[in-house]
């Protein structure tokens, strides 16, 4: 079996009716998505495949033989974000950062299908079998709907120490 | 003060949204043998037998353990405050509660942990089991922990208490009498993450652990204990929690992949399913509260009498601490002068209980605002300013002798009357926290108030 995962072919030898998602986690080191319940009830696995959103938990390999696969790593770098990254980052849309892989991906085919600025109602019916835990999800639509609409929230008015106080600026993701 | 009121960037965020934050079970070893467990299938019984040698002989088994593998068995999370333990990792003998961990094992795959496990043979005699925290005290309720089914280690007390004022006194001068019981119930917490750890003896002996914990040197300490060795040869790597809310308080999964880790000489890997979170992971407690206040005819609380079932599960953990944390803010966030107040932490053959979100505090502060309602209606009065009369403020003595310095209830009353559109008259609009005077100032609430800021 080969895929093509975040534009690279690759060829599997897990067994066919292995999830797709312990093949990407487990035979791939591909640590994006995340397993959450493995029985397609929080959406924490979610990859794109061939552009549409999936649970990759319940995915077995064999079915999606030649597929394109999108995961979070492909979706962009610190240094590069996408709109959708850059409206969760900026607006707080991501907590313990748990389910935001599969939000983004979830969001990013969202506002890729509309192809345009998408409403409340489409955001809570695209995200609605992902959970989230820490934020109550208002950020996260406001990310969203921010992202479609390429107006995303600035964060670059940190404040300036004065002499002799401490630094207060943020040292940057550990990851 | 520069961070207050500025929007700054999350320090994790970029890694969040990229992806690339690694959590416990993104860390990568090489081969890591995978941990099930065989865990209780009844409530409370006794274990009559147990044998692991045909899951010891399955292919791809590294490792089992038992409670004889355990160098201190039984332990307890106050053991630091010199309350003896009660809890063994692993059970001996007997298990408490549906789900309680027996016996664990490390194997070159989960399919191949999980058949060692259904390999193993056990057999149980049961007993009678007590779900419900109203009938522990009943004399035929099953006794079920060796301590009693109440907690005995509040010093001289069974039960944590608070004593203020002249609480008899404060009835026989009530108008009114305002009883309510409250019974807020068991909450799994639910974090995204399931509990998950792993665990690598390294070449010097030391064991690396990388850990899902709310509580990173209070889990060290647990897995210390019960191995018996010092800190130094434990390394924890942590602060990467995928959601928590309390239920990572306690310490799930670390000692036993310790354990395994230096059985089998391998990395060790335990990352629990989802029906193991929901159904073994501790959960926030259910409670039983009984408030009795003594009402004037004005509106002023004069007295409250309080009692408090805490439901602990099996085991004690942190429930003695949440109890103790839900007497401090049993009179909310209002001045009471004259309180008693008797809490107990019940066994039950349930899960152990824990932390989730204002460990303790959350139960009785529903208890206390569901009742502020009921007086109001009892006593016919308007429930804001019923809560704005006898709002904490400055100088009062809280109900375990603090002097408050800066109470913020009126504040918080009045933003929340202004936010729902309630229109308040003038007097209970202009109030602040300033040090009770005149109306608001009662004969009942003159010997509480202390304005030289000193704390009994
Ligand atoms: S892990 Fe696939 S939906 Fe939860
Ligand atoms: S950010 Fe923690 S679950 Fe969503």
């Amino acid at each position: 079996m080969n895929l093509i995962v975040n534009g690279s072919e690759v060829e599997i030898v897990s067994p066919p009716l292995t999830p797709l998602l312990h093949v990407l986690r487990d035979e791939l080191d591909i640590t994006g998505p995340k397993a959450g319940c493995q029985q397609g009830g929080c959406g924490t696995c979610t990859v794109l495949i061939d552009g549409e959103p999936r649970r990759s938990c319940l995915t077995a390999v064999a079915a999606v033989d030649g597929a394109s696969i999108t995961t979070i790593e492909g979706v962009g770098q610190a240094e590069e974000l996408s709109a959708v990254q850059a409206a969760f980052y900026k607006h707080y849309a991501a907590q313990c950062g748990f389910c935001t892989p599969g939000m983004v991906l979830a969001a990013t085919a969202l506002i890729e299908r509309k192809g345009g600025p998408v409403e409340r109602d489409e955001v809570l019916e695209a995200l609605g079998g992902h959970y989230c835990r820490c934020t109550g999800y208002v950020k996260i639509i406001d990310a969203v709907m921010a992202a479609s609409r390429g107006e995303v929230d600035s964060v670059d008015d940190l404040p300036v120490p004065e002499p002799g106080q401490p630094e207060v600026l943020p040292k940057g993701s550990p990851a | 003060m520069k961070a207050v009121g500025a929007r700054l960037p999350r320090y994790d965020g970029l890694g969040h949204v990229t992806g690339r934050t690694q959590f416990v079970d993104d860390v990568r070893v090489g081969k890591t043998l995978w941990v099930k467990a065989l865990r209780s299938t009844h409530h409370n019984a006794a274990i009559t037998s147990l044998d692991t040698s045909k899951a010891e002989a399955m292919k791809g088994v590294r490792a089992i353990i038992t409670h004889k593998d355990v160098p201190k068995n039984v332990y307890g999370h106050l053991e630091g405050l010199g309350v003896p333990g009660d809890e063994p990792l692993l059970a001996d003998g007997e298990v408490r509660w549906l789900g309680q961990p027996i016996a664990a094992v490390a194997a070159e795959s989960e399919a191949a942990a999980q058949a060692a496990v259904e390999a193993m043979e056990i057999s149980y005699e049961e007993r009678p089991a007590l779900f419900d925290i109203r009938n522990a005290l009943d004399p035929d309720a099953p006794e079920i922990h060796q301590w009693g089914n109440v907690y005995p280690h509040y010093g001289p007390y069974n039960h944590r208490r608070v004593r203020k004022g002249d609480i008899d006194r404060a009835f026989d001068e009530a108008d009114t009498i305002v009883e309510g019981v409250y019974r807020p119930q068991a909450i799994e917490q639910v974090p995204m993450e399931t509990q998950v750890s792993l665990v690598v003896p390294e070449a010097s002996g030391r064991l690396t652990i990388y850990s899902c914990t709310q509580a990173m040197y209070f889990s060290m300490g647990v897995v210390a204990a019960h191995l018996q060795v010092p800190l130094n040869k434990l390394k924890f790597v942590g602060g990467t929690v995928g959601g928590g809310f309390g239920g990572k308080v306690d310490t799930a999964t670390e000692t036993i992949c310790a354990l395994l880790a230096l059985k089998a000489r391998k990395p060790v890997k335990w990352r629990w399913t989802r029906e193991e979170e929901f159904l073994v992971s501790s959960t926030r407690a259910p409670w039983h509260i009984e408030l009795q206040d003594a009402v004037s005819k004005e509106g002023w609380i004069l007295g409250r009498r309080t009692v408090t079932l805490h439901d602990s599960g099996a085991y004690a953990r942190f429930s003695p601490y949440g109890l103790t944390k839900h007497a401090f803010h049993h009179s909310g966030a209002y001045t009471i002068p004259n309180l008693r107040f008797d809490g107990f932490v019940v066994f039950t053959n349930r899960v152990p209980t824990t932390a989730m979100r204002g460990f303790g505090v959350t139960s009785v502060s529903f208890a206390v605002e569901t009742h502020m309602n009921r007086i109001a209606e009892v006593m016919g009065l308007d429930p804001w300013e019923l809560r704005l009369k006898n709002a904490n403020r400055i100088g009062d003595t809280s109900g375990n002798g603090v002097v408050l310095k800066d109470p913020s209830t009126v504040a918080v009353t009045l933003a929340a009357a202004d936010r729902v559109g309630i229109e308040l008259s003038a007097e209970y609009r202009g109030m602040n926290e300033e040090p009770r005077t005149g109306a608001l100032l009662p004969e009942h609430l003159v010997a509480q108030q202390n304005l030289n800021g000193e704390g009994a």
